[in-house]
């Protein structure tokens, strides 16, 4: 079990990470609190020795994703969920924000982590095909598809990545 | 794309309302877990014991109940208990001399062949066989067909002596003979010799020989109409005829 300085240390490190990764996964901020408390009490528990920070890192996604995935399938919720619930305080957040991350929101499931992972993270694909456990083509492909439609959402501005 | 998306993400951070309450849920849970995460190895192992112990004691009832007695009376009375395969599980002297045969037999899972050899080649039991001493080993048990099973096996044991004598009975007469301290074989010729004078005892026959009992039932009945074959305890029958010492009252028919 690791110790309290740890653990808050984590928190402070990776608490956006957590929190980000939640937010794309989860409908409602309950459920965020629900898997933030869980992923830190795991965390917390494991006996894991990280090597390096990213190691410690990717093996924190790995674990929220997996969490948000098994809240999710214990029980029926809607699909359909607006910004509002999804964040604390949407109201501070400017428009082209918004629209951004309801852009996000609205690609299928298994396209959101990964334009996460990459674009915000910046985690090269093959590093995403190790965190997700998927093929490194896989990867490739979904990227692929992600941009293509964002870029319909959010009007064809050139991407620079 | 990438900044717009950098620049969205980055509005959203862990709010420190859900940090402070996170810390706070970790403080309280980090004791309890630890201790719980135990349990379920331990909690996993029941249920294997359980259906372990029924095996077990299952296993237990089927090969320790025994489910047929062999009574072999010389002089030496002996009870051998046996299991429903056939195998010896205890052998119980019914008098002193009984005993101390019993005492130097090793039957623990011995099937009751090898057990009635061993009583049969015991030095003592030879010497009064060959001075023409009685052998009477009797089959009681409550299962036919392991009655008859266990009897053709007695029986090919001792064919080779010439004053062996076979039975088969049931089980309810087992108890009376036990309540009277004698083992089956003796106690038949108990009953027999009580017929023929009440005064007996089941003490002084304890002490005597097969040879000698049949000797004063035989003196008891003299000429007169033979009740050897003992009909009065019903559920005795003989299976093997031998010559018994000159007297062949048994196929004379009772005047």
């Amino acid at each position: 079990m690791r110790s309290e300085q740890e653990v808050n240390r984590a928190i402070e490190r990776y608490g956006d990470t957590v929190r980000r990764l939640c937010m794309i996964h989860l409908k409602n901020h309950a459920d965020t609190e629900d898997i933030f408390q869980t992923v830190f009490l795991k965390y917390l528990l494991s006996t894991v020795s990280f090597e390096t920070q990213e190691h410690e890192k990717a093996w924190l996604i790995r674990v929220t994703i997996n969490a948000c995935k098994d809240l999710l399938k214990s029980f029926f919720r809607s699909r359909t969920v607006s910004l509002d619930t999804l964040l604390d305080q949407p109201a501070a957040m400017a428009p082209e924000h918004r629209e951004v991350l309801e852009a996000v929101l609205a690609l299928p499931q298994k396209y959101r982590d990964v334009v996460y992972l990459h674009y915000y993270e910046d985690y090269t694909a093959p590093e995403i095909g190790r965190i997700l456990g998927k093929n490194v083509n896989t990867i490739y492909t979904l990227l692929t598809r992600a941009k293509k439609l964002l870029r319909e959402t959010l009007g064809g501005d050139d991407d620079e990545g | 794309m990438k900044d717009k998306l950098k620049a969205a993400f980055d509005q959203v951070q862990a709010e420190e309302a859900l940090k402070e309450k996170t810390r706070a849920y970790l403080a309280d849970h980090a004791q309890n877990r630890t201790p719980a995460r135990k349990h379920p190895v331990a909690r996993r192992l029941v249920p294997a014991a359980a259906c372990l112990v029924l095996v077990l004691l299952g296993g237990n009832w089927l090969y320790f109940t025994p489910t047929a007695t062999i009574s072999v009376d010389i002089n030496p009375s002996l009870e051998l208990a046996v299991n429903r395969f056939d195998k010896v599980l205890s052998v119980n002297g019914y008098n002193q001399d009984g005993q101390a045969l019993a005492d130097t037999l090793d039957c623990t899972f011995a099937s009751y062949t090898e057990v009635v050899d061993a009583i049969l080649a015991d030095e003592q039991v030879a010497a009064l066989l060959s001075d023409n001493g009685v052998l009477t080993i009797t089959v009681v048990g409550d299962n036919e067909t392991q009655s008859a099973r266990l009897l053709s096996g007695v029986e090919s044991c001792t064919a080779g002596q010439k004053n062996a004598y076979c039975y088969c009975a049931h089980g309810e007469e087992m108890e009376h003979a036990h309540q009277a301290g004698l083992s089956y074989g003796k106690y038949q010729a108990y009953l027999e010799l009580q017929a023929l004078d009440p005064t007996v005892t089941p003490e002084q026959v304890q002490g005597m020989t097969m040879r000698e009992i049949r000797e004063r039932i035989s003196t008891l009945s003299g000429a007169s109409s033979g009740s050897e074959t003992s009909t009065s305890s019903g559920s005795a029958h003989h299976s093997q005829t031998e010559n018994e010492h000159g007297h062949n009252g048994r196929h004379q028919g009772n005047d």
